[in-house]
């Protein structure tokens, strides 16, 4: 058996410039307060769009400049719900469509949040795994691999 | 357009690859402690040196066109100069100072220097000290906070380019008093002290960087990250934002490396296992072709990191095993299902009914390096190594037109 303990020592304890996760992305220009309000705002906004059965237009105000980062929790939850509501509310039929209208920076964020989504299957989330992987295999196609790896490295968490 | 030359060097990955300056030897390090030096012999390669001094894995090898000397660094903190003698490669020890991993290392256009990226968040500037017959080092430290992965000397001799594991790029000044001329200033900076840092850059979905270049002229700089992107900047002046920060987002794997063939023109590969060519200038870039040219093949080959098409989903899209498991699930078939025969959703390598890549690569590309050039100065030939030990030659210009037959000129 290899002696393997050193690997688990913190090299980093007595270096000065430690990386830091603040480090690796900027952090929102709105500030906590203004990502809330944004998000309740467009939370409401997607509401109306789909009771009026606008899913492209739901799908595209709840994608732009979504909440990432640490400190934004509710806005966060308010914006996966909302989008979980819009894929839930689409018909099968209508997906293809609707991937192809989105820009990519929009495809990259609605494959974090259909990841995001997967985790909350069985945690008192309202959105199926079929739909989900419905959403998953179609942007797929759409998008490409390059999109998976785009939020797999993101460490701007959605 | 001709077809590559494929040469099978080694079983497992080759991590350093440097060609001599006629192109007649290559020296590569087969994942182990020793760089091999093979020498051509019609259409297969002969060893002829082994250069063993290293005692861990040799990450990167560079080879002097000018000076014929040969630069290997390694995961043993240390580099060695090689030197050709009558009695063989002889080393020359370098003093780094660093207390990780060597990860990278380029020479100098003009040789008098070379640079080491390292794990210890230093890049090395290293010069030969005629005292004491050894090359010592200048570190660059500030704000490196994390492992330099790559390295690349502006045509100028004096800035220096680094990709680093937290996603930025940094212009540096590779200055050296004492050794050369006072620089002057220039597109990207006019104060020059060794390690000034003129220039900071970010991945734009912060993947780390694993390959940086400048473009022939140095006014450009491009990079590769690990979140599927292409970046090429254009500078401004001294202290100015750039002009413009391309970004080109791509449906497939990321890149690994990439190689500047004309100031409108740069060829990448990386998990995609094929060369892509890309196009472009100031207004923006886009993807050109694949070099992987499926008509110069008999196998239905497809680069599908051109674009979307419909099917099914994920690398096992269009592979035999998943194929018969599909079919006995669907329809209750069993047997040998029908060849798949495109690849089907955006970006995927296409895999042949044997299992087999349909790519002359069979796993991820590493490196790319200009091979040959023609006579206006535009790299004609490039060479890819990867990590199915193989290294092939392909011509990038040629096509259509008398370009690619007409080179010849070695530089």
């Amino acid at each position: 058996m290899a002696e393997y303990a050193f690997r688990k020592i913190n090299i980093d304890a007595l270096e000065e410039d430690v990386l830091l996760p603040s480090d690796l992305y900027d952090p929102d220009p709105r500030g906590p307060d203004g990502v809330l309000s944004d998000a309740q705002a467009k939370s409401t906004e997607v509401r109306n769009l789909i009771s009026r059965g606008d899913i492209p237009g739901a799908l595209n105000a709840i994608l732009t400049d979504p909440p990432y980062g640490e400190g934004v929790d509710e806005a966060k939850n308010l914006t996966k719900n909302a989008l979980l509501l819009i894929l839930n509310s689409t018909r099968a039929s209508e997906i293809p469509a609707i991937l192809k209208s989105l820009g990519q920076e929009q495809q990259d964020h609605l494959m974090a949040y259909i990841y995001k989504g997967m985790a909350a299957i069985g945690q008192g989330s309202d959105v199926t795994g079929s739909v989900l992987l419905n959403w998953h295999s179609q942007l797929t196609e759409v998008a490409g691999v390059g999109c998976i790896v785009r939020v797999m490295t993101d460490r701007r968490t959605l | 357009m001709s077809a590559p030359e494929v040469f099978q060097l080694s079983l497992g990955p080759l991590t350093g690859i440097a060609f001599s300056p006629d192109r007649s030897q290559v020296c590569v390090c087969p994942n182990s402690n020793e760089a091999r030096i093979y020498t051509r012999n019609g259409d297969s390669w002969d060893l002829t040196d082994t250069l063993a001094e290293h005692d861990k894995l040799i990450t990167a090898i560079a080879w002097g066109p000018n000076t014929n000397r040969i630069v290997t660094c390694s995961q043993d903190r240390n580099a060695y100069v090689w030197t050709q003698t009558e009695q063989g490669w002889k080393p020359a020890l370098v003093i780094l100072k660093i207390n990780r991993a060597a990860t990278s290392v380029k020479w100098s256009p003009a040789e008098n220097k070379f640079a080491v990226g390292s794990g210890s968040r230093v890049i090395a500037i290293c010069s030969f000290d005629e005292e004491n017959n050894w090359w010592t080092a200048r570190q660059i430290k500030k704000p490196l906070r994390s492992t330099v992965l790559s390295l690349d000397w502006h045509p100028n001799n004096y800035l220096v380019a680094a990709g680093t594991a937290d996603g930025k790029v940094y212009v540096y000044s590779g200055y050296i008093k004492g050794l050369e001329a006072k620089p002057e200033a220039n597109i990207w900076g006019d104060k020059l002290p060794t390690g000034h840092l003129l220039a900071e850059f970010r991945s734009p979905n912060g993947g780390w960087v694993h390959d940086v270049a400048f473009s022939p002229s140095g006014d450009a700089l491009a990079f590769v990250a690990h979140d599927s992107s292409i970046n090429i900047i254009y500078a401004s002046g001294p202290n100015e934002p750039p002009a413009a920060h391309i970004v080109v987002k791509l449906p497939s794997l990321p890149f690994t490396s990439l190689t500047w063939t004309s100031e409108s023109s740069i060829v990448a590969a990386g998990h995609d296992c094929q060369p892509i060519l890309f196009s472009g200038s100031h207004e923006g870039w886009a993807i050109s072709r694949s070099l992987d040219d499926p008509s110069s093949t008999a196998k239905p080959l497809t680069p599908t990191a051109t674009g979307a098409r419909a099917g099914g989903v994920g690398r096992l899209g269009n592979n035999e095993a998943f194929n018969m498991f599909k079919a006995a699930d669907s329809k209750g078939q069993r047997g040998t299902p029908q060849p798949g025969a495109t690849p089907t959703s955006a970006g995927l390598t296409p895999v042949g009914s044997d299992g087999l890549l349909l790519t002359v690569h069979q796993n991820t590309i590493t490196h790319v390096e200009a091979y040959e050039w023609n006579q206006s100065g535009e790299v004609s030939k490039i060479f890819t190594a990867g990590r199915d030990g193989r290294l092939v030659v392909w011509s990038v210009t040629g096509g259509k037109g008398l370009t690619g037959r007409m080179a010849g000129l070695q530089v």
